[in-house]
């Protein structure tokens, strides 16, 4: 995403300062890098895992990214420790679960924050998800990264004895 | 209950207070209120923002080293329930404060030690340097009593070797 805003920026530049580009060049890109990254520094507004949101896998399933097709719980989307049914749009040669199939999966990180039982907030880094069957029980047999201890409240109990760190 | 340290100002984080921030290596940041946590997503460093305790640290601002800090400790284990140790615990805990607070103002004290003095050549230096802002140079040559005493400097030939090398 980085890349097409900069040659975004740098297309635009050059159009604006056609002219003036043979006499300064050093100058000028100088200048556009400075406003590119000033733009990407804020952050982006996270908001809820819904309809086309792409999240990755951090199980050993086989399938790499799903897209998120249907939140099961409310009415905005998934949130974290939500189940969601996804498709999967990458997927490694010879896994459980193949491209193309529809799974269901509990969203394990989430980078909304969510709140707590004690009213603070946690969020993660990324959206992640970890595919399951439709009884609940997880397809693969490890789970990578952090998971967040409200699974339990959730009875996700064997994603939480698979995960290596519970935040 | 764990009271947790902020990890870009070091306060306490109270239960139901902020926000915590995992990074995907599990890495849990903790925050006592948005203003640290939107320090933290500008990058800020923590030392060099002046606020925060790591700065007060880093520069000598506060005391670091001292025994009354050894009685807070983070421990994994928790700690069997004995009465005695609990009762004797919380008597001492008003203890121990007073002492850390006393020891804090003497270190202000030794910090501050020498301000007086140096404000005192300040105010000289001002009163030397700009003192024809309140009164013009004129008046001085009228009246000599208002001027600081001149100094003597011995300056040789030097200003002239250094025109002609102009």
């Amino acid at each position: 995403m980085a890349a097409t805003v900069a040659s975004r920026c740098s297309r635009l530049g050059r159009s604006l300062f056609g002219g003036l580009r043979n006499s300064f060049p050093g100058l000028l890109t100088t200048s556009h890098e400075l406003t590119c990254s000033n733009f990407l520094s804020q952050q982006q507004q996270r908001t809820f895992i819904q309809m086309r949101t792409v999240l990755k896998v951090v199980d050993n399933s086989g399938a790499k990214k799903v897209m998120c097709i249907q939140a099961l719980k409310g009415k905005k989307g998934a949130r974290l420790g939500d189940t969601i049914i996804a498709s999967v749009k990458e997927a490694h040669p010879n896994g459980k679960v193949k491209k193309g199939k529809v799974v269901y999966g509990v969203v394990v990180r989430a980078a909304m924050q969510k709140g707590r039982c004690d009213g603070s907030e946690v969020k993660f880094d990324d959206n992640a998800v970890v595919l399951v069957d439709k009884q609940g029980q997880p397809i693969g047999t490890r789970v990578f990264g952090p998971v967040p201890h409200e699974l339990r409240q959730k009875k996700h109990v064997k994603i939480l004895t698979l995960a290596g760190h519970i935040a | 209950m764990r009271l947790e340290k902020c990890w870009f100002c070091s306060s306490t984080v109270y239960p139901g207070h902020g926000i915590q921030f995992v990074r995907n290596d599990a890495k849990i940041f903790r925050f006592c209120r948005s203003k640290c946590h939107k320090n933290f997503k500008m990058k800020r460093n923590p030392r060099k923002v002046k606020w925060t305790k790591a700065y007060r640290r880093v520069h000598g601002k506060d005391m670091t080293q001292d025994s009354t800090f050894e009685f807070e400790r983070k421990r994994n284990r928790p700690e069997r329930y004995d009465r005695n140790l609990a009762e004797n615990v919380l008597k001492a805990i008003p203890k121990i404060d007073k002492i850390r607070v006393s020891r804090e103002e003497q270190h202000h004290r030794n910090r501050m030690k020498g301000k007086r003095q140096k404000q005192h050549r300040e105010a000289a230096r001002e009163l030397k340097q700009s003192i024809s802002l309140v009164k013009a140079p004129s008046v001085f040559q009228q009246d000599q009593s208002l001027t600081l005493p001149k100094i003597v400097v011995s300056v040789s030939q030097q200003q002239s070797e250094n025109r002609m090398e102009e």
